[in-house]
Parts: C-alpha cells; sequence; structure tokens
C-alpha cells in the first residue's frame, strides 16, 4: 500500500464523517430549540389567535396585532404595531423567522397610519418539517425590539 | 467609480442569502437528498452529476421567482402549487428509499439512475426510464422536479422576488425581476450542496460494502421521513 496516500485518506474518511454528524447535528439542534420555544410560547407572549398581545421596549407598551385571526401560514397577513406613549423617531419594521432555524430574512415594512400606530403586509411561510413556532421581532431604530414567540395555526 | 444599482444590490442581497441558508439550512434539509445521490454513485465521478442536479434546482427557482415576479402574488401562485409540492416530497421520499434498497444489495433493484442492470416490476416506469437513460444528464430533470419541494427559505425569497415583481411596474420586467433574483438565490445555495455531495463520496474507501449497507438504512429512513412528512404537509 501507498504509504503517502494513507494520511490523505484518513483526512477524507474524517471529513465524510464530519459532514454527516453536521448534517445530523444540525437537523436535532434546530427540532430541540424549536420544541422549547413552542412549549414555552403559550406563557410568554399570550395567545397572537384572540388578539394583540403587548411587549415592552424601554419602558413602552408595544403592541402587536396580526389579521386575520387565527394567524396561519401562507395566507396574507396584515400586521399592526401600536405605541402607547411613544412616537417612533424611524418607522419600525418587523422580522419574522423561527426560532433555531435560518429561514431566509423575511421582513415586514410597515408604514404610518395614525398616531403611535403602523401597519405593513406579510406573509409567515409554511416550515415543510411541521415546525409551526415563529418569532415576530418588532424593532423600533435606536430604540430596541420585541419578540413575540407563537404557534401559526395549519 | 464603481457604484451598485438598488437593482444590483437586490441581485447581491439574494446571492449571499441563498449562500447563508445554503450552509445554515440547505445542509440539515437538502443534506439527505446529495448525500443519498452521492452514495448512489458509489465509485463514479460526483462533480458533473452533482452540478447537473444543482442547475436543474436553481433553474425551477429561476423559473418559480419568475412566474412570482410576473403575479406579484406569492400566496395565489403557492396556493395553486401546493398539491404538486406535495406530490413531489412523496416521490422524493419514494426515489430515496429505492435507491437504497438498490444500494443495500439486499433486493435485485439494480442502481436506480446509471448502472447496468435495470430494476424489474417493482419501481415505476419513471424509475426504470431513469435507469434506462445510463447517463448522468438525468440529475438535471431530477433537479429541475426536486427543486418544486416545499422549502420554508425558497418561499421566503419567492416573497421578496414576488414584492421586487410587484413594483416592477410592467409584467415583463416583473418576471425578469424574480427570475434574476431567484437564480441568484440559486446559485447562492450551490456550494454548500456540492460540498456536501463531494464529502459524502465514498468510491474512494477500499473497504466499501459495510458503509453502503450501513448508509442504505440510513437512507430508508430519510426516505420514510420525506414520505411521511409529504403525506402531512
Amino acid at each position: 500500500m501507498d504509504e503517502r496516500a494513507m494520511p490523505r485518506r484518513r483526512i477524507r474518511t474524517g471529513l465524510f464523517f464530519i459532514a454527516s454528524l453536521l448534517c445530523l447535528m444540525a437537523g436535532e439542534s434546530s427540532n430541540d430549540l424549536r420544541a422549547e420555544d413552542g412549549h414555552a410560547s403559550e406563557a410568554r407572549e399570550g395567545n397572537i389567535h384572540q388578539g394583540p398581545c403587548t411587549r415592552m421596549i424601554n419602558g413602552t407598551q408595544v403592541t402587536l396585532e396580526i389579521q386575520p385571526r387565527p394567524v396561519k401560514a401562507m395566507e396574507d397577513l396584515t400586521f399592526t404595531v401600536t405605541f402607547s406613549g411613544m412616537e417612533p423617531a424611524a418607522a419600525p419594521y418587523v422580522d419574522l423567522g423561527m426560532p433555531g432555524m435560518n429561514m431566509g430574512p423575511n421582513r415586514v415594512q410597515l408604514r404610518h397610519t395614525g398616531p403611535g400606530r403602523y401597519e405593513g403586509p406579510g406573509i409567515i411561510v409554511r416550515c415543510p418539517t411541521g415546525s409551526r413556532t415563529w418569532d415576530a421581532r418588532v424593532t423600533v431604530p435606536g430604540a430596541g425590539e420585541a419578540a413575540f414567540v407563537f404557534d401559526v395555526m395549519d | 467609480m464603481f457604484s451598485m444599482s438598488w437593482t444590483e444590490s437586490l441581485y447581491l442581497v439574494f446571492l449571499t442569502t441563498g449562500f447563508a441558508v445554503g450552509f445554515g439550512h440547505c445542509l440539515g434539509m437538502c443534506g439527505p437528498i446529495v448525500v443519498s445521490l452521492s452514495l448512489n454513485m458509489k465509485e463514479r465521478p460526483l462533480l458533473v452529476p452533482h452540478l447537473l442536479y444543482n442547475a436543474g434546482r436553481v433553474t425551477t427557482y429561476g423559473i418559480l421567482g419568475g412566474i412570482m415576479g410576473l403575479t406579484g402574488s406569492f400566496t395565489a401562485v403557492a396556493a395553486r402549487i401546493a398539491g404538486l409540492q406535495k406530490g413531489i416530497m412523496i416521490f422524493s421520499g419514494v426515489v430515496i428509499m429505492a435507491m437504497a434498497l438498490a444500494m443495500s444489495g439486499w433486493v435485485r433493484l439494480g442502481s436506480i439512475f446509471a448502472d447496468d442492470s435495470l430494476p424489474q416490476g417493482v419501481v415505476s416506469g419513471g424509475f426504470r426510464r431513469l435507469a434506462a437513460s445510463k447517463s448522468r444528464f438525468a440529475y438535471y430533470p431530477l433537479g429541475l422536479l426536486l427543486g418544486l419541494l416545499p422549502c420554508g427559505p425558497v418561499y421566503t425569497a419567492l416573497i421578496a422576488a414576488a414584492r421586487a415583481g410587484m413594483d416592477a411596474g410592467a409584467a415583463a420586467s416583473g418576471f425578469f425581476q424574480g427570475l434574476g433574483l431567484m437564480l441568484a438565490f440559486g446559485l447562492g445555495t450551490v456550494p454548500a450542496l456540492v460540498l456536501v455531495g463531494r464529502l459524502a463520496g465514498v468510491g474512494w474507501l477500499k473497504s466499501r460494502a459495510l458503509i453502503y449497507k450501513a448508509s442504505a438504512v440510513l437512507m430508508f429512513g430519510v426516505g420514510v421521513y420525506f414520505v411521511i412528512r409529504g403525506i402531512r404537509y
């Protein structure tokens, strides 16, 4: 056997098994994270399917409402963000993502529709793994952000 | 001085998004498919079939992007192709299971895509035609088909393509805008999947029988998972 070929073969064998392990771990870890957030979402966020949910950004109350309800994937949705006691210096926006899973950038641009009120269209996509937990993150440039975690309906 | 227009920067955003999603998402979700393709190729060269598979996948993304850009509506198009995607997810699971059986040697199916022996009476006519082609170019139509698999990040990119098409004004420019953006996104995802496909090639190993048998079991499990997910999608 060619002595010089051995280290190369070992490296390639190692790379193959590392790649296989990474594939498996990527799938497993994302499943774990989704499960944890899924269990915690009800307690932390209230129920986005029944009405607006409220969080705080720097002492200001931020309310997120998604319509139509119940909130379903692959439907045209309207996101409404309302601030009480604050008019943001810059237009806020909502980033949609899945906890522990990179679904690509999905930003809902909001436009000013009244005092402390912003509205914009968005779509929550369906994940073929069956996971339904989503994170709608409201960001106010320069002020902070608030996360709303919930499960979409089938 | 070099300056980038809004449209050019949007293409760059889609390309880099595809690249990031490729290494962050595709490895976990589409990794099993490309690993299955590599293992099924056994000792044959891997690069060209993988490039052809990815070219087919990216072509489908581009066509979908063009349609989204033309219509300016993600949900309308997505609703129309949902049934087709469900069928393709089930089909891909069956393909992976068939490849696993072919590779294991436990069931006499031959190799599905490019081997000398043809499957007899167990798999469908579609599989037999693929097997009969004896060509690495069979991976391009396979990529075209599997490019329709339901995928979260592809949906997200298609939403942006539909919006860009809506902003384009004219239908034709919307089509080409959506087409170009999704081609950029798809190209970004190629490096990760080609890399995994290449790393999964074990044709260089001296003793491969055990690895093929173990991989066949894993592949069959992945195929079952795809079929179940497809039925429940």
